[in-house]
């Protein structure tokens, strides 16, 4: 095992198709699949058990996301490196596009129809962003990130996609790349006063800040923070979700035996609500168990991370790991009514493709910094022997 | 592959993640690298952090994991989700309802749209007058551009919009036109309950019948406001004038129901009539309520007053008889009888007969101060106090002379409303006690006045049964609810005298007879001569039968149960005739099936 990571074959990347599958981690992809394989049951059974509408059409998805996530996780790893700024770049250019179209169009649209599919530039810069900060500090010393100015370039990557992603309006998106964001400068080893001040100065300018808004986007700010104020709107869903989690028990009522989400009282349950009706049918323990699905996951995730031997291939594990932590975690403490409802879909097992999509071709690169955790990376990704 | 030339400046390079590597241990052929302080500090940084941020995530996790056991298990969080569903209550309107005495609705303010524009606003008139009439197909499309052209800051465009029409606007999007909360009086039975609901205008204020009477009061309170009115039996009954009036070809038709004893109004009916949500488009005849408003001579109705008055006075007795062969002269006036007999009658057969000969003089026995006196005890001479804002003032002669005094006998020469009439009906009737008409359950006067003995009351019952069963009025009777009543056929004055064409006939009845419950007044205006009726107009062949339909149709509804056991024949009929006042048959049941006991108490069997 030791020659491996003193191979200088191996630290070069030189490695075969075969080496690569070897080294791949294909119990993750079993976790993957059996989490997926909850989702399509949940769906089949949300459909009444019937393959349509749903889960014919999410196994087709997760099918192309899964032969997505295989493929990038046997791509060298120095090319995300070197193309991460571009993919940034990309990803800003689609947001001010969709921000100009709405515009134009009068009216709120976040996605761009590219025919088969329609693409959200937001979840595209859920993974640019991880993939340009991995970058940017991956040549940094500790001495680099102790200087306040060093940072300004970091922070102007966070602040731009957060501004339009805003601008959307979609501040659920936006406080996602912003959490994300955070937990990666902590670990590139940004000062803690740092954190501290802009905190302070985050607070500071929401006075500020409030005085700029028009009476309409104060009440729509009001609502996000207190949805009880709409208790025929979002608070509607929230209280049918724990009356339906409050029926289902401790081994709850049977597989699509769901009588609050079968007889439509649970809004929204192949998607948003979809733990709710897991939960009902499979009860408290089914829950756990699917929690526990996703804790595996972040343990890969954060092993991947350790494992790895250049920063860029850490930050990264870590960034995707933090992305899927924090569609776990809204998702099921919303329908739990632990924090204001926003539309974040649970992960693997919700209806919909985008979201799939996105935190598939995440575990694929993070899947492709576990092939090539040995490889040597220089500080702008370059390979140099020393 | 792509080089980068910097590498190399940094001799002491650790490879990130490099403490993990079990180089020692493992027995590394590279020599170990040896760790400067900065280089050992970010490391252990890095390591320590990533633990930290572990920790959080596992944090989150378990606090989800405790709030999943707590919902789902625990259910500590019920009574939160219960107390949401406990927020809604009736909205609050700027109006009462009104509601008739079983609590049924009849007018209640539905919340409603305004639609408005600032005039200064709106950016194209044209195209936003074309595109709000194409989903306001109402609205005229010149009316809506001058408006939104006039440059005015206000001003209405539609009035009470529902939420689809609200919408449908809405979804245009046209600027400059603006939506105003309003509340809209909807009066659910439509024309029905017209004449005593009223109307109200735009801005909800009463303008006609009990939402003008009570506007204040519906404004402030909040509790329904309670008629006395039936609306089922309302209903029954403007339905059977409405068929009258067709079948008689008249111009208008009235009735009033009445509680016999409490005078409260059940249905009070005039025809034609209007829809209180299109008030402004009736025609005036249409808003005029000749229930209580119009004051018309009653005719020979007002002979069982005269009657009532002559038993009363003490004076006249029933077997006392009149001289009717010849007609009656007094001044430049002739009196004469439309069925003279041509002979002496008793008082019964005067009533029974509808002499005017017989009344005229019986009226002047009694004279004029005594007749005025009586009359002005039914209520006949003064106001009516239904509430309503439209009521009527008896008309009569300032001078009250001899001549006056015979054709008031007969109910010439003096006009009430039929509220009127029917009130002072339920006095002679229902043992003496007069109470005045209300549409409110709180105004019934619990006493009451005096006017006649019940004695008197009796016999007047018994000549009014008699006038159904052997007089003027056979086609008014319905089996088993023994109506009573008496007929009214009046010349319409027209110029300075009468004509003799154009009639109004009524039919005052009570029913049933042995215990009088419910007061029916109807009065049909031009009833036309037909062929069934033998080209005949006067009330029996018309205002009677329609009267009998009434009872038929409202009896049930009411509760009065019918009792088929006769309680007279026919000499007890003859010597009543003859003014010989003898007891009624015992009712002995014929069948359980159909007793009824004359106390009041009805019970049917099985």
């Amino acid at each position: 095992m030791a020659s491996e990571f003193l191979s200088p074959r191996l630290r070069r990347g030189d490695m075969t198709l075969g080496e690569k599958l070897w080294q791949m981690s294909w119990s993750l992809v079993l976790l993957v699949i059996a989490i997926a394989g909850v989702g399509f049951l949940m769906l089949y059974s949300a459909a009444n058990g019937s393959m349509d509408p749903w889960t014919s059409r999410q196994m087709a998805r997760f099918s192309v996301g899964l032969v997505l996530m295989l493929g990038l996780a046997l791509v060298d790893v120095r090319l995300f490196m070197r193309y991460a700024y571009a993919v940034y770049g990309i990803a800003l250019a689609l947001l001010v596009l969709v921000e100009v179209k709405g515009t134009i169009g009068m009216g709120a649209q976040r996605w761009i129809d590219v025919g088969f599919f329609q693409l959200q530039p937001s979840e595209v810069m859920k993974i640019a962003l991880v993939l340009a900060l991995a970058r940017y500090f991956h040549g940094a010393s500790i001495d680099d990130v102790g200087r306040p100015g060093y940072l300004l370039p970091p922070i102007a990557l966070v602040l731009a996609p957060v501004a339009l992603v805003l601008r959307q309006p979609d501040l659920g998106t936006a406080l996602m790349l912003l959490m994300g964001a955070t937990v990666l400068f902590f670990l590139s080893g940004v000062r803690m006063w740092v954190f501290g001040l802009v905190a302070a100065v985050g607070v500071g300018t929401v006075p500020v800040a409030w005085q700029f808004l028009h009476e309409y986007q104060k009440k729509r700010v009001l609502t996000f923070l207190n949805p009880e104020n709409d208790p025929l709107g979002a608070g509607y869903h929230i209280m049918q979700s724990k009356i339906a989690l409050g029926s289902g028990g401790l081994f709850g009522k049977g597989f699509m035996q769901g009588t609050q989400s079968h007889l439509n009282f649970l809004p929204e349950r192949q998607t948003d609500f979809i733990f709710t009706m897991l939960a009902e049918e499979l009860g408290m323990v089914g829950g756990l168990i699917l929690i526990g699905l996703y804790v595996l996951v972040l343990i890969y995730g954060f092993a991947i991370s350790l494992r790895c031997r250049q920063q860029f291939g850490r930050l990264v594990a870590i960034g995707v790991t933090t992305t899927f932590f924090l569609y776990v975690f809204i998702n099921i403490a919303m329908v739990m009514g632990l924090i204001p409802v926003v539309g974040v879909p649970l992960p693997l097992i919700s209806y919909g493709g985008t979201a799939m999509l996105t935190l598939m071709i995440g575990i694929g690169i993070m899947m492709s910094v576990h092939v090539h955790r040995d490889v040597q990376m220089g500080r702008r990704g370059g390979y140099d022997d020393d | 592959m792509m080089r980068f030339p910097s590498f190399r400046r940094q001799p002491r390079f650790v490879y990130p993640g490099e403490e993990l590597r079990p180089v020692r241990a493992m027995g590394s052929s590279l020599p170990p690298q040896v760790l400067d302080g900065a280089a050992r500090r970010a490391l252990e940084t890095g390591r320590t952090r990533m633990l930290v941020t572990a920790g959080l995530f596992a944090l989150a996790f378990l606090s989800i994991s405790v709030r999943l056991v707590d919902v789902m298990v625990l259910g500590s969080d019920h009574r939160a989700a219960t107390v949401h569903r406990a927020a809604a209550t009736a909205p609050h309107t700027e109006r009462a309802d009104i509601v008739d005495r079983n609590g049924v609705v009849l007018a209640t303010n539905l919340p409603a749209m305004n639609l408005y524009a600032n005039a200064q606003r709106v950016l194209d008139p044209a195209d936003a007058a074309s595109r709000l009439v194409g989903v306001l197909p109402d609205l005229k499309k010149s009316e809506v551009f001058e408006r939104l052209s006039s440059g005015r800051p206000f001003i209405y465009l539609a009035r009470n919009l529902t939420p689809r029409q609200q919408q449908v606007v809405n979804d245009l999007g046209i600027p400059g036109v603006y939506f105003e909360d309003s509340e809209y009086r909807a009066t659910l039975h439509g024309h029905l309950a017209s004449h005593v609901l009223g109307a109200t205008d735009l801005d909800n204020n009463g303008i006609a019948g009990v939402e003008l009477a009570f506007d204040s009061a519906l404004k402030q309170r909040t509790e329904p406001l309670r008629l006395t009115l039936d609306i089922r039996v309302q209903h029954a009954v403007r339905k059977t004038i409405l068929d009258a009036m067709a079948h008689f070809k008249a111009k208008a038709g009235t009735a009033v129901v009445l509680d016999a004893r409490t005078s409260e109004i059940l249905s009070l009916v005039s025809l034609p009539d209007y829809d209180p949500e299109r008030f402004g488009e009736a025609s005036e005849d249409a808003r005029f309520n000749r229930a209580t408003l119009g004051v018309y001579e009653m005719g020979s109705t007002f002979k069982v007053f005269n009657t009532a008055m002559a038993l009363e006075s003490g004076k006249i007795r029933l077997q006392d008889t009149y001289d009717t062969t010849k007609p009656l002269r007094i001044a430049r006036f002739s009196i004469r009888d439309s069925h003279p007999e041509d002979r002496w009658l008793t008082v019964s057969e005067i009533l029974v007969h509808s002499s005017n000969i017989g009344s005229a003089r019986i009226a002047m026995d009694i004279g004029p101060d005594g007749q005025r006196a009586f009359l002005g005890s039914l209520g006949l001479l003064g106001p009516i106090a239904t509430g309503l804002p439209e009521s009527g003032s008896p008309l009569y002669p300032d001078r009250w002379r001899d001549v006056s005094t015979m054709t008031i006998s007969f109910g010439h020469g003096i006009a009430v409303t039929p509220v009127h009439l029917a009130t002072a009906t339920a006095a002679v009737i229902n043992g003496g006690v007069l109470r005045r008409a209300t549409l409110l359950p709180d105004h019934i006067e619990a006493e009451g006045t005096r006017v006649i003995q019940p004695e008197t009351s009796d016999v007047v019952r018994r000549l009014m049964r008699l006038v159904v069963q052997d007089g003027t009025a056979k086609k008014a009777d319905v089996v088993g609810y023994q109506v009573g009543g008496k007929t009214g056929t009046a010349e319409k004055a027209s110029g300075g005298g009468y004509d003799r064409k154009k009639l109004r006939t009524s039919f005052i009845s009570a029913f049933p007879m042995n215990d009088p419950k419910y007061v029916v007044l109807v009065v049909l205006d031009e009833p036309q001569g037909l062929k069934e009726t033998f080209n005949f107009a006067t009330a029996g062949w018309n205002a009677a039968p329609t009267a009998g339909r009434v009872i038929e149709a409202i009896a049930p509804l009411l509760g009065v149960f019918p009792n088929h056991v006769p309680t007279d024949d026919k000499a007890i009929r003859e010597a009543l005739l003859k003014g010989h006042v003898r007891p009624y048959l015992a009712a002995t049941p014929v069948s359980t099936a159909t007793t009824v006991s004359t106390g009041g108490v009805h019970a049917p069997a099985q």
